[in-house]
């Protein structure tokens, strides 16, 4: 009974506090908000750069063309060779009849390339190997590997696209990125800090006759303590909802433009932040809200000290 | 917490100094035994050290040198969790220590019990028998602006009281107050005494001492130069 009337009392001096101070607590919001924002967008684009390289990366791939007329013990030696090699993730052997299908699939389209191919009385395209690394530093390695004297003669050709620019402007853009974006965090965490430890000064000084009333008769710590405090955590509530809004909001409205920048690929934003939601969440009201009372705690107890 | 409850002194003083930094001297080596039930007048000319004497008590202030004991309760260095405590023994009536003007006699007294954590129901019960001490239950809707200095004031000793302490210090309480005011407050105080709470008045008043014919403490540049059991007021006003 004393618990729960202590309690509603001493929510209701902290909601007095927070609307008394009704201008001090929105740019504390402010602060506290663009300071959420920060982590997330430094998270956002952590996400988008991981999953842009994802996509770089799975696109690399070195296709060997065989002359049409390889026999088939050289495409399976070539293939069982790159196959046994610890570096190679994955070889995918494509007969001159499937090539020669997908050719006719892609073409479908342009009458005049199918009546070229339809003079032809023998398939013109030959067999081809597509070949993942498991590593991107793998390709130089299985390049050398394709020297081997039991098929390299029967090759045409070679096509190894690296990727190495794309990937290497995204992994540069990303950290500069997480760089600047963690300046950006650790000037905003000071910044909240001083303006909730500074916030709470104000409200005592605009409370400072009841605060020294409250003293005077022997009010409890909790009751001069606990209100500001949660004023303060009111504020970090405020703030968190109001972030968690507007990411939610940038999100959906970026998501679909990123996803064509992907070929319709998975940009990573959206799918990193529905994935971890809760995490996230969870992990910033911690974060905020222990910032936001050890700030009060400290500017609370500085008067109280006194 | 606060031991043993010694009936034959409220408050000791052994020794006390106190030195502002860097070296005013509020007080200079005070010894000071007053028993439960007193009323003492603290008096004595302005920078003598009675304002910080009463800071002393309350734990507002912490000695220099000396030791502090209030009802048995060694307050030397209390720590800060307990002197809600000790403020809840001692009712106290400050020159500065005013009433919220937003909030009605009744509010401002309640105020006292609520940040107190005490119940509605006690609430209820305590600030009515406050007010009835100081006569003042008719008016316990006004604001703090509708009533006189000295039934403002009568609030500030209501408010004191709601927590039924040992020992209510007043400091100045009729500093700005004419004669007829004065009395009332004069009155007040010594109806609280006949209850049984020990009173300590810091007081520049020479005829309130004169008349009440009581214990009278003198300070002077922080020491006591005079403690007269029926006592006058000595200094030249
Ligand atoms: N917080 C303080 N810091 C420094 N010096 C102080 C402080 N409070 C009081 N003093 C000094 O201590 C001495 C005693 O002051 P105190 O307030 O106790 O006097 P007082 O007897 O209450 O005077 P008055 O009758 O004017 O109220 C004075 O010299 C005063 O200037
Ligand atoms: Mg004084």
């Amino acid at each position: 009974m004393l618990i729960v009337t202590s309690t509603v009392r001493i929510l209701a001096f902290a909601w007095k506090n927070f609307t008394r101070n009704a201008w001090i607590g929105l740019a504390t919001v402010l602060v506290l908000v663009l300071s959420l924002l920060s982590v997330n967008v430094v998270l956002g684009v952590n996400a988008v750069s991981q999953s842009a390289l994802k996509m770089l990366e799975d696109k690399i791939d070195i296709s060997v063309y065989f002359k049409p007329d390889t026999s088939p013990v050289v495409l399976e030696t070539a293939r069982s060779y790159m196959v046994s090699l610890p570096q190679t993730q994955n070889v995918e052997l494509l007969s001159a009849e499937q090539a020669l299908v997908d050719f006719k699939e892609r073409h479908k389209n342009d009458p005049k390339i199918l009546a070229a191919l339809g003079e032809l009385d023998q398939n013109p395209l030959g067999s081809s190997l597509i070949i993942k690394a498991k590593q991107t530093s793998d390709y130089p390695f299985l390049i050398e590997a394709l020297q081997n004297p039991q098929f390299s003669s029967s090759i045409e050709s070679k096509t190894y696209d690296d990727n190495a620019a794309a990937i290497m402007r995204v992994q540069s853009i990303g950290q500069s990125v997480r760089y600047f974006g963690l300046i950006l965090i650790a000037i905003f965490t000071i910044f909240s800090i001083i303006i909730v430890y500074n916030s709470i000064r104000i409200a005592i000084y605009t409370q400072r006759e009841e605060m020294g009333i409250m003293r005077l008769v022997g009010a409890s710590n909790a009751f001069v303590r606990l209100p500001l405090i949660l004023s303060g955590i009111f504020q970090a509530i405020i703030s968190l909802a109001i972030a968690t809004g507007l990411v939610t909001l940038i999100i959906a409205l970026l998501d679909p433009k990123l996803k064509t920048l992907f070929d319709g690929g998975d940009s990573g934003l959206l799918s990193f932040f529905s994935a971890n939601a809760w995490q996230l969440l969870g992990i910033q009201a911690a974060a905020i809200i222990f910032l936001v009372a050890l700030a009060s705690w400290a500017a609370a107890g500085k008067y109280l000290k006194k | 917490m606060n031991g043993r409850f010694d009936q034959t002194s409220m408050i000791v003083l052994k020794h006390v100094s106190k030195v502002y930094p860097p070296d005013v001297h509020g007080l200079r080596d005070i010894s000071l035994h007053i028993k439960p039930g007193e009323f003492v007048s603290i008096v004595g000319a302005s920078g003598a050290g009675k304002t910080t004497l009463a800071k002393l008590l309350i734990a507002e202030e912490r000695p220099s040198r000396g030791t502090l004991e209030i009802g048995g309760w060694d307050i030397t260095r209390i720590k800060s969790r307990d002197i809600p405590l000790l403020r809840r023994q001692i009712g106290v009536v400050f020159q500065d220590f005013k009433l919220l003007q937003k909030k009605t006699v009744w509010e401002n007294v309640a105020f006292a019990l609520e940040v107190s954590g005490e119940t509605r129901r006690r609430i209820k019960e305590v600030v009515p028998h406050v007010l009835k001490i100081v006569g003042l239950e008719q008016k316990a809707y006004r604001f703090p602006q509708q009533l006189s200095g000295g039934e403002q004031q009568r609030v500030v000793i209501a408010r004191a009281l709601v927590h039924r302490p040992k020992i209510l210090l007043a400091d100045e309480p009729t500093g700005n107050l004419d004669t007829m005011n004065t009395r009332e407050i004069i009155d007040v105080l010594k109806k609280i005494n006949s209850f049984g709470s020990t009173v300590v008045l810091v007081t520049h008043n020479r005829e309130v001492v004169n008349a009440l014919k009581q214990r009278v403490i003198t300070l002077s540049e922080g020491r006591v130069i005079s403690d007269q059991a029926e006592g006058k007021y000595l200094l030249p006003s």
